[in-house]
């Protein structure tokens, strides 16, 4: 029994949290490395970082949500849209289709936190309703099909799947977009405040953060990085389809996780969620290199999830857990 | 001056006590009746501006259409009840799907095990269930997330075991379920109803559904007066295996087939007809027949609006601000001070 309570305060102590994800990597590139020898370098790194890119975005959006301790499920449903009204709009209005696109999830993710705020529904239903509503409308628009971007449109999608420098352009975006949402998190007013309200939301309150604000602004900051990844999945697959983003949901809330970003928020970082893409990248690459089936992944990544929760969860911060 | 201040605060409270006693009237009418009030105006609503709404073929359409459904809510109902959330609804109606089409005769292999394939079917998605209940008990995490996590579990073994096809179930009298028909209505609208039965009869008449309801209405008390919460909830997670089981069963039979999109929509349309229904996301307030409203109020206006030619694909756009509309509209925003 002392050894029982030895490994749960062992576990419970925070460095290790913070710990495990890039040992986790590191392990996993290693094993990589002895399987297949000279894998992890040139084009097939470029193509694992280019996978990773799209999921990367998609997380980092839900991690400002994850941490101000709700949750985002409409982020799936918010990028097919997106991808949606680029396929649509492309051959219309060329490259504005872009800004319309991102816009529109900007637009839902501050939906989203409108209703999660001033109606205070809970997140996790609040963001299935919103999901719901952005799937329908995705599905109206389209008419229930997907929408091939033709040679006209691809024109304007070229910049996204070219390199720059010997890079792909994709993956410098996901750079980008990490490098802003890292420093935002770390040096704006919004950042700092984010923290505190997920670290405690009375204690925000009682500290005169505009606590309101600061949760719409996750839920837009999550609803605009899931439009830009489904603008760049449209651009990438050259088709944009109301259920596009569907199978992303999970493997986006894992990465967050499994980089060490607790679920009961004011603990984790963009950073944590970068680690963890790469991980859910490479242990995808690996099940497909060991042979599991694809259709199998979900069953590990839905395991994998479970894990990360119990283990980086917070459970001091709820008093009854539901 | 006194008495005339004290006289006036008399009278204050006292109207003040009045209003507050009506405002509590109206509240409790209003809550308790309002779903009804917004199936039977739905109902008017479209007969008016359709009549063939009410020819008995459309409402036997209905009915077949709200027992799957049904069936997932009566489930989905005690999981809220308790102040949680199950998203696995999907997964473990295609799991039960998946087992019924793989052992009863079907296209891709030889076993025929008729009847024995629906029980292993209904066990597999209880077990599923109290997997659930345990996950979330013993490693203490919110079921939000470990039913995220076991929803994609039950996917994937789904699809994996129907290798990614669509699998045809050719067992005659498992599809009977869908297609034989009892005094007017389909077998399978009977096991719904016979769902709701068995449902009404745990919430009401049993002590998992007292406790049930006690745990949501507030589970430190429920704890301190000798229940055993960890018990129930795993027991409650087992029985909405048991209706998600019963549903997958139903969903194959109707469909004839299990493939990869069996259950897709189904989490949602289950939520919503909880919700509406006038069941509290809080927990502890509301209950199966409030569900039933619900099922019927999202199913008809589903029918209400393929009648009146609106764009199907609008439909999950219509569940989901209904949602929003009655969650937003039956929260207890008093006992609620922090909303995650």
């Amino acid at each position: 029994m002392k050894t029982y309570s030895d490994i749960r305060s062992f576990m419970s102590a925070g460095w290790l949290q913070g710990a495990i994800p890039p040992i986790l990597l590191v392990v996993l590139i290693l094993i990589i490395e002895i399987a297949a020898p000279g894998f992890l370098s040139g084009e097939t790194l470029m193509l694992l970082l280019s996978n990773t890119a799209v999921l990367f975005i998609l997380a980092a959006g839900v991690t400002f949500v994850i941490l101000i301790g709700g949750i985002d499920l409409s982020i799936q449903a918010v990028a097919s849209l997106a991808s949606v009204i680029l396929a649509q709009l492309l051959p219309r209005i060329g490259l504005w289709a872009f800004p319309v696109a991102i816009l529109s999830g900007l637009v839902f993710g501050i939906l989203s936190g409108y209703v999660h705020v001033r109606l205070k529904v809970p997140s996790f239903v609040a963001t299935l309703a919103t999901g719901g509503v952005v799937a329908g409308i995705a599905l109206w628009i389209a008419d229930g099909r997907a929408i091939t971007i033709e040679e006209g449109g691809r024109a304007n999608t070229a910049w996204i799947n070219g390199t720059v420098a010997g890079i792909p352009a994709v993956v410098l975006i996901a750079t980008l977009i990490g490098l802003v949402a890292f420093f935002a998190m770390r040096y704006t007013r919004f950042g700092r405040y984010s923290l505190a309200v997920g670290a405690g939301e009375p204690a925000a309150l009682a500290a005169g953060i505009n606590v309101p604000r600061t949760k719409i602004t996750a839920f837009a900051v999550s609803g605009m990085l899931a439009a830009i990844a489904g603008t760049i999945l449209a651009a990438r697959l050259s088709s944009g389809s109301p259920n596009l983003a569907n199978q992303l949901l999970l493997p986006a809330i894992a990465a967050v996780i499994v980089g060490g970003t607790a679920i009961t928020g004011g603990l984790g970082g963009v950073a944590r969620t970068a680690v963890g893409a790469l991980i859910i990248s490479i242990v995808r690459i690996g099940m497909t290199f060991v042979g599991i089936n694809i259709f199998a992944e979900n069953v590990v990544f839905g395991s994998v999830l479970i894990l990360a929760v119990a283990i980086t969860i917070d459970r001091s911060k709820i008093a009854i857990i539901k | 001056m006194l008495t005339a201040n004290i006289d006036n605060l008399k009278a204050g409270g006292a109207s003040e006590r009045r209003s507050a006693l009506l405002g509590l009237a109206r509240r409790l009418t209003n809550k308790r009746a309002a779903p009804l009030f917004v199936l039977i105006a739905l109902c008017v609503l479209i007969t008016i501006a359709n009549p063939s709404f009410i020819e008995p073929r459309n409402l036997v359409r209905i009915a077949n259409s709200a027992a799957v459904p049904l069936t997932l809510a009566m489930g989905l109902t005690f999981i809220i009840l308790l102040g949680s959330i199950d998203l696995s609804v999907e997964g473990s109606l295609s799991v039960a799907a998946m087992v019924v089409v793989l052992l009863a005769a079907n296209d891709a292999n030889t076993n025929q095990f008729g009847w024995l394939a629906v029980f292993a079917a209904i066990a597999a998605s209880t077990v599923m269930g109290l997997a659930t209940g345990l996950i979330q008990t013993m490693l203490r995490i919110p079921s939000f997330m470990a039913t995220l996590g076991v929803w994609f579990i039950g996917l994937g073994i789904s699809v994996y075991m129907l290798g990614g096809s669509a699998v045809r179930l050719m067992d005659p009298s498992i599809r009977n379920l869908a297609l034989a028909r009892f005094a007017g209505l389909p077998l399978g609208v009977w096991v719904a109803l016979g769902a709701f039965a068995f449902a009404c009869t745990i919430q009401y008449h049993t002590r998992l559904g007292r406790y049930i309801m006690a745990i949501g209405g507030g589970e430190d008390l429920a704890e301190l007066s000798g229940v055993n919460v960890r018990r129930v909830r795993i027991l409650a997670f087992g029985l909405a295996g048991f209706f998600f089981g019963m549903a997958g069963v139903l969903s194959a039979a109707q469909l004839g087939r299990s493939d990869a999109v069996i259950a897709d929509g189904r989490l949602f349309a289950a939520v919503t007809a909880v919700v509406v229904g006038g069941t509290a996301l809080t927990g502890g307030e509301g209950g199966v027949v409030n569900t039933l409203i619900g099922v019927l109020i999202v199913t008809i206006l589903g029918n209400g609006m393929i009648l009146l030619g609106v764009s199907p694909y609008v439909q999950q756009t219509a569940q989901g601000l209904m949602i929003i509309a009655a969650v937003a509209l039956s929260l207890d925003r008093i006992r609620l001070q922090i909303v995650k």
